[in-house]
């Protein structure tokens, strides 16, 4: 996928300049062009007719945009018309040896999706709920991306944290049965934190005083967490629905000002207190891992143990509240399950949420920002199926619930290029 | 000392997996859940005499025994059965697709007589295990156990017990449209099974007669018919069954159709939150019995009586006298059906339920068709 070519242009003897050397990538323009066939040939092969309906406002908007019809082929030929001019421009800035600048590719994105959309909802009755595109992108993501951040600290330190899921299905687990006993979701919120950091523990505890193979620690985590919840839900809480597994949930919250923001005000400021902190947590995760001394410590271990040992950091004593924190932080995505979507756990309601936030993890470069927008993009996908549907899309509906996926694995495999986790990510620190 | 914690945690991986997944077969267990009504059973009827030997057991699929849904009703028919005839059960949980096989072995190794696997991803091993104990009967709940798709069940001692919940999913299909205010009503899936499906689409064909009999514009949104609409892509009430039923929420609609397990409850907190007046239809049982949450939003349920069914196979079969022919629930012989509209009996015209009792007699006679896989 990715072709990278040294260049040397210069022909003067090394000792008297610098060898220049331009590395450019051919992934754009080849990306690009995929993309823009892709869209062609659905064009072609199948045309559609009547107007796409885009609908901007949500019901209870302070002053609504109204909704706009627009023609639905015409729409789609212009935008695969700037597809096509983009993935010209790609192909010349590659041959010039330049680089694709990031914006060029969020504008192809952005037609291509404006395409897409457009020929999907053709005569459709249902108008495209554009605000709920953006809400929904963020509201499926907020599990993954907690997950994500989790998991990066964690890595980060040199504990590669595989038992995320179990984190999360965990910390909903708990956080339904605390809520539900105390009918205070703030009780349920915390118990959801220790849960998170419980199961982080055990890891710990395994991982770094004990030496075992982080990876099978995680994967037992997951299928222990699993069964336990499972075992508890059915014999404990599905007898006792209405006191241990009914959630008061947290109320959304409307920011003044900012939810009467058109499209994204709806769409972004009208959510719980869940959806808030992780607004806030992923500026505070960077901040701390790049700009404190615990987090540079906190990487000087995931880097190199033995030379933070020498100059005398504890290094089990760095991951160990590496560990906790990442699990404390999983924790709040694990309570948004029961405290804020659901009123009710149930088993395994967190289907596999957790890996994809390991693969946030790797796609974002083991960096909390990136990983917070790989899932979002996971997010967005997921929630890009669910608005296809409620519109009709001819698109299949197992292709459409694959979307996500195929997304994930596209990105983490190609768009991301070399990644390279922390030195020490995996291995456990023995002293000397 | 290395390779050694290596070993010891393969170990423990490999433990902790098996004993996660394959459950072993418990061996009569006590009422093992408050919520079925089979213990309050126990005692009423005559014992019936059951052939020596006779025992009936049952596997669940990943849903397991508590699933509010098919596995639940299977199971509690099958307990009532058992209990009547004073006989001891075997029963078994799977937690994935990987635990078909085992647990099916474990329970012919248990002496079963009679295996009852719960759902349609159980077809292959069931068949399997079918063919591999002639002497054996099973049943097989919600698939026609016609893997190779020639029209015939693949063996002959399976009795598949099936349900033409369109029959029934149309009559909710035409309460919800003449309930409708709006204009629109709303249906959503977990997967696109046609065990699934058949329920979206028998709910599409209802509102469409209705149209039709009316001269109305109801519209469905969420279903297009075939395997074309609106799922969440599992069988867990979480944040992406929450996002689908916001979505269609929001186009309009005033009923909404959930179909899958325990989705509806993601369904529910959609309505809440949305603050609207939204009505939900239950499926396979009456949510406004088996859900007390569910008691001011359920409109009706469209029911699957899969606990009648199971329960007259395995009385069947304690008699000596299994039937391997397959059953097909039908409005006719009550395998399907609507639940009472309970908390809704006044806000419903009375006149448009004495239009569904008349339409459910067409039905039955034929006088109206609905289409389904399985009389196609």
């Amino acid at each position: 996928m990715s072709a990278t070519a040294p260049v040397v242009r210069d022909e003067s003897p090394v000792s008297e300049s610098l060898r220049h050397v331009t590395v450019t990538s051919k992934k754009f323009p080849t990306v690009f062009t995929f993309m823009t066939v892709v869209l062609g040939l659905i064009m072609l092969l199948a045309p559609r007719e009547g107007e796409t309906k885009f609908r901007f406002a949500a019901d209870t908007d302070f002053f609504a945009i109204p909704s706009v019809a627009v023609p639905a082929m015409p729409l789609a030929w212009v935008c695969l018309a700037i597809l096509v001019v983009l993935t010209v421009l790609s192909w010349v800035l590659f041959l010039q040896e330049r680089r694709t600048p990031w914006a060029l590719g969020v504008l192809f994105g952005l037609a291509f999706l404006a395409g897409f959309l457009g020929w999907g909802g053709a005569g459709s009755v249902s108008d495209f709920p554009v605000v709920r595109l953006v809400s929904s992108s963020v509201l499926l993501a907020v599990p993954i991306l907690f997950g994500a951040l989790g998991g990066a600290i964690g890595e980060r330190a040199g504990v590669i944290n595989i038992a995320i899921e179990g984190q999360l299905l965990g910390s909903a687990f708990v956080a339904a049965v605390v809520g539900s006993i105390t009918k205070n979701p703030w009780a349920g919120l915390l118990a959801a934190l220790l849960a998170g950091a419980l199961v982080a523990l055990v890891l710990g505890i395994f991982t770094i005083t004990y030496r075992v193979n982080q990876v099978i620690v995680g994967v037992v985590l997951n299928v222990l967490v699993l069964g336990l919840t499972t075992f508890l839900f059915t014999q404990v809480l599905v007898p006792n629905t209405s006191q241990l597994n009914q959630t008061v949930r947290f109320p959304a919250i409307r920011i003044p000002v900012l939810s009467e923001i058109p499209i994204i005000g709806p769409a972004l400021f009208r959510q719980s207190i869940i959806v808030y902190l992780m607004y806030l947590a992923v500026p505070l995760v960077w901040f701390a891992l790049y700009r404190t001394r615990w987090g540079l410590r906190l990487r000087a271990v995931g880097e190199h143990p033995l030379a933070a040992d020498t100059v005398g950091i504890k290094v089990e004593r760095v991951r160990y509240r590496a560990v906790l924190v990442a699990g404390a932080i999983v924790g709040f995505g694990g309570a948004y399950y029961t405290l804020v979507a659901v009123s009710q756990f149930n088993r395994n309601m967190t289907a596999g949420a957790g890996f994809i936030a390991l693969a946030a993890v790797i796609f974002g470069k083991w960096d909390p920002v990136r990983a917070a927008m790989a899932a979002l993009l996971f997010g967005f996908a997921s929630a890009l199926e669910g608005a296809m549907s409620v519109v009709g899309s001819p698109v299949p509906s197992q292709f459409m619930l694959m979307l996500p996926y195929v997304v994930t694995l596209f990105a983490v495999a190609g768009l991301v290029g070399r990644s390279r986790a922390p030195a020490a990510s995996g291995v456990a620190y023995v002293k000397e | 000392m290395k390779t050694k914690m290596r070993l010891a945690a393969v170990g423990a991986a490999a433990v902790l997996t098996l004993a996660a997944c394959a459950t072993p077969p418990d061996e009569n267990p006590p009422a093992a859940d408050p919520t079925d009504s089979a213990t309050e059973t126990e005692t009423s009827e005559p014992e019936a005499p059951a052939v020596e030997g006779f025992k009936p057991c049952i596997v669940s699929d990943a849903g397991g025994f508590d699933d509010k849904s098919f596995n639940q009703l299977s199971y509690e028919g099958l307990v009532k059965a058992a209990n009547q005839l004073g006989v001891e059960w075997g029963e078994v949980q799977s937690n994935s697709e990987t635990d078909f096989k085992n647990n099916l072995e474990s329970l012919v190794a248990t002496d079963c007589t009679l295996i009852t696997s719960v759902g349609f991803a159980l077809s292959a091993a069931t068949v399997e295990s079918a063919l591999a104990n002639p002497d054996l009967d099973y049943v097989l709940v919600d698939d026609a156990a016609d893997n190779d798709f020639d029209g015939e069940k693949d063996a002959p001692n399976i009795k598949p017990l099936l349900y033409d919940t369109a029959q029934a999913a149309f009559l909710a299909g035409y309460l919800a449209a003449g309930y409708s205010e709006t204009g629109k009503v709303g249906t959503f899936g977990g997967m696109p099974f046609p065990t699934v499906t058949i329920f979206m689409d028998g709910f599409k064909q209802g509102v469409e007669h209705f149209n039709e009999v009316k001269g109305a514009k109801v519209q469905v949104i969420g279903f297009e018919g075939g395997d074309q609409g609106s799922f969440t892509g599992g069988f867990e009430a979480n944040q992406d069954a929450r996002n689908v039923a916001d979505g269609i929420i929001d186009q309009g609609v005033d009923v909404i159709l959930p179909v899958g397990g325990p989705i509806y409850q993601s369904a529910l907190d959609s309505i809440t939150d949305s603050g609207r007046d939204v009505a939900l239809i239950g499926v396979d049982a009456d949510f406004f019995v088996t859900d007390p949450n569910t008691a001011d939003f359920v409109l009706t349920s469209i029911l699957k009586q899969m606990d009648v069914s199971v329960y007259d196979a395995v009385r069947g079969a304690a008699e000596g006298t299994f039937d391997p022919e397959a059953y097909i629930g039908t409005l006719e012989n009550g395998g399907v059906g609507i639940a009472p509209l309970h908390n809704f009996e006044d806000k419903v015209d009375p006149e448009l339920m004495a239009e569904v009792e008349q339409l459910k007699a067409d039905i039955i006679s034929g006088a109206v068709t609905v289409t389904s896989y399985l009389n196609q």
